[in-house]
């Protein structure tokens, strides 16, 4: 053990202050915690909640009902990032819907999908687009890639989503919030420094190593500890204040800002983008007239609670009995960096 | 004989000879390749093992290796984890129709030079054509009968409480090679395949000791399968140390960039030995000194407390389950 490591592990385990919450708001950061351990580490004071930052967990039933319209009905490739698949729809999932025939294939990137839709021309290629800052940029350029090569097979089906309302959504869920690392090297520090000004709400930004990830908790409850609003950028290596301009400008040249549902947070205004109307051959919706699609979640799955942190995954009814990662009901089992998923696997030692 | 592989080949009659004459027999020759129904063959004395394995690899040529060296090292490995010295194979293709002469010599050309390099022998073997879509390429099925080392005595059921857990290289390359192979991903790597033959591994830590409890090759599902199967045969506890197993620079790479475990993924000349703590020390030495094994390490322990589950010791000092492997894997979004 590095002696960084060892001084945010003494920072941790000797707190003895007032009753603390802390909400990790990124997937990764949520699969990091579980798999390092560090909730056994925490004293009985502090609380660590997990947030809606698993691109998988806040998708919409009615997302995955699309995607499965597209893929059955309209006999589509969709090109989907591989956790994607397993996440259930109203009747069934994407892999439900390959079982019936259905065309559906995991890829590393949009480009990829773009690539397939070259490869294949006598078929229509759906990229499902999903994700936050740090994944939207490359969708975007997916959709400019395909129009200057002139494909008309290519398209998206968008749900992409932005950090900075969901922050605005959270307010009040906890005393501090660690924002995920990589959103922030895209969007900079702007949003959250403003939270911190004008809301009092406070946050340190952290990276992904065992020893980023454990320092920006140490930060976080030593600044907590003094009482005052603070924002710390723990994760300077990478994430700077003015963020990536470039992949800015290339979100904000082919979509824009829309309304947006948020599995277990509801609609969120703002939150989403969607493709500016120049690009709208591109837009899977459009393109395939597709029908209003209104899913329906289980309604036994408290994803939505556990999402806001407003329960634990083992709250919930079905969890580890119904619900498991060999047979999810709700989003939040689906992924490893889903908060129940990572639960029910680390069942017994958290 | 023409550049393809056509049903013909498969129906028995001239073709099927000629491809027999000119592919097979011409890798596998030795006294005992038989031309009639069945290899006749000398008993050996002892105790046997025998084991049988599929292979349908996509795409069956890979950095590092081919399905036929595959084929050739799996069933190897299944006998040598039994402390068997492979004796005899024998080999069943099922080849799609049109898939290129040349490429299919390449492949019985490797097998050839595996089992060589084993001193085992190809015996008898079948080949069927299979029409165009009705496999992907090439499937082979080997199997093999082995003679069990005097003394030798290894089974999944044997681990106890106390024991080392020995792994005899890095872990997860296979898994990392075939994903790139794939070319699913778009991403770029050198990683290789860690496919090897592991008899003569063996018969080096049976050199330095019979006492070994169990030997297991990890393949499909990784390192990580072979643990839990072992703690649920054995009823015992696993402790692994994360700090202490081996992964390959480049493995890392892909592990990272797809959200994915190494110790989960496919190895193909790896293999995990639980033996008594006064061997370890010896055994990795010995196997540090191979060709296939240069990165062994001791891994973990086994402990009478958390039967049947996989605990890992973290970069930060606390212990946590390591997740049951489960399903297909599929790369997390970011």
């Amino acid at each position: 053990m590095n002696e960084t490591i060892k001084a945010a592990r003494d920072i941790i385990t000797s707190y003895d202050g007032r009753p603390l919450r802390i909400m990790e708001v990124c997937g990764t950061h949520t699969h990091e915690f579980f798999r390092l351990g560090v909730r056994k580490l925490l004293p009985e004071k502090v609380d660590l909640i997990s947030g809606p930052g698993c691109p998988v967990c806040v998708t919409a039933v009615d997302f995955i009902d699309e995607a499965c319209w597209l893929a059955l009905e309209k006999n589509c490739i969709v090109c989907t990032f591989g956790d994607l698949i397993k996440v259930p729809g109203t009747t069934m999932s994407l892999a439900g819907a390959r079982s019936q025939g259905a065309e559906i294939r995991p890829v590393y990137s949009p480009l990829d999908a773009v690539e397939i839709a070259k490869q294949t021309p006598n078929r229509q290629v759906v990229f499902l687009a999903v994700g936050f800052e740090t994944t939207t940029p490359s969708a975007c350029l997916a959709a400019k890639q395909a129009r200057e090569l002139g494909l008309k097979n290519f398209s998206l089906l968008t749900a992409n989503k932005t950090m900075p309302n969901a922050y605005q959504a959270l307010v009040g869920s906890a005393d501090a919030f660690i924002y995920p690392g990589h959103v922030n090297a895209i969007t900079g520090n702007a949003v959250c420094k403003k939270l911190c000004e004008e809301q009092g709400v406070s946050g340190v930004v952290a990276g992904f190593t065992a020893s980023e990830l454990i320092t920006a908790l140490a930060v976080a409850i030593k600044l907590l500890d003094k009482g005052e609003p603070f924002f710390r950028n723990c994760y300077p290596r990478v994430v700077k204040d003015e963020g990536n301009p470039e992949a800015i400008a290339l979100m904000n040249e082919v979509m824009e800002p829309c309304d947006n549902e948020w599995r277990g947070l509801g609609l969120i205004p703002g939150s989403g983008m969607k493709l500016k109307a120049e690009y709208a051959e591109f837009d899977a919706r459009i393109k395939f007239a597709m029908p209003e699609i209104k899913g329906k979640p289980n309604p036994a799955c408290r994803c939505g609670d556990v999402l806001q942190g407003k329960c634990k995954p083992s709250d919930c009814k079905v969890f580890g009995k119904g619900c498991t990662p060999l047979h999810p009901i709700g989003a939040c089992m689906v992924s490893d960096e889903g908060a129940c998923s990572a639960y029910y696997q680390y069942a017994g030692i958290v | 004989m023409s550049n393809t592989v056509t049903l013909a080949h498969g129906a028995g009659g001239k073709q099927t000879s000629e491809l027999i004459e000119k592919v097979f027999k011409a890798h596998f020759s030795n006294p005992e390749f038989t031309p009639d129904d069945a290899a006749v063959l000398p008993a050996p004395g002892g105790r046997l093992a025998m084991s049988t394995d599929g292979f349908i690899v996509s795409p069956w040529e890979f950095n590092g290796g081919n399905i036929g060296k595959l084929s050739i090292c799996g069933t190897v490995n299944d006998l040598a984890c039994m402390g068997a010295k492979p004796l005899y194979m024998t080999c069943a293709f099922v080849i799609e129709e049109g898939f290129p002469m040349d490429k299919l010599e390449q492949i019985a050309a490797a097998m050839e030079k595996t089992a060589a390099e084993v001193g085992v022998k190809i015996v008898a073997g079948d080949t069927k054509v299979a029409g165009k879509g009705q496999c992907d390429g090439v499937f082979i099925t080997t199997t093999g009968i082995g003679q069990i080392v005097d003394g030798a005595d290894t089974s999944g059921n044997y681990a106890k409480p106390g024991d080392a857990i020995i792994v005899s290289g890095d872990v997860g390359r296979h898994g990392c090679t075939i994903l790139i192979a794939r070319d699913d991903y778009g991403i770029e790597s050198d990683v290789d395949s860690d496919c090897a033959p592991l008899w003569g591994t063996v018969e080096t830590m049976l050199g330095v000791t019979k006492d070994i409890h169990v030997i297991r090759d990890a393949t499909r599902g990784g390192v990580g399968t072979v643990l839990y199967e072992i703690a649920g045969q054995s009823n015992v506890g696993i402790r692994l140390n994360a700090a202490d197993i081996p992964v390959d620079d480049r493995a890392k790479g892909v592990c990272g960039m797809l959200g994915l475990e190494p110790l989960y993924l496919a190895c193909e000349g790896r293999l995990v030995i639980f033996a008594p703590q006064e061997h370890a020390e010896a055994l990795v030495a010995e196997l540090r000194k191979g060709k296939y094994t240069a990165n062994a390490a001791i891994i973990g322990t086994v402990t009478e407390e958390n039967a049947g589950r996989v605990i890992m010791e973290t970069e930060i000092g606390t212990q946590t389950v390591l997740p049951q492997p489960k399903g297909e894997l599929l790369p997390r979004i970011c």
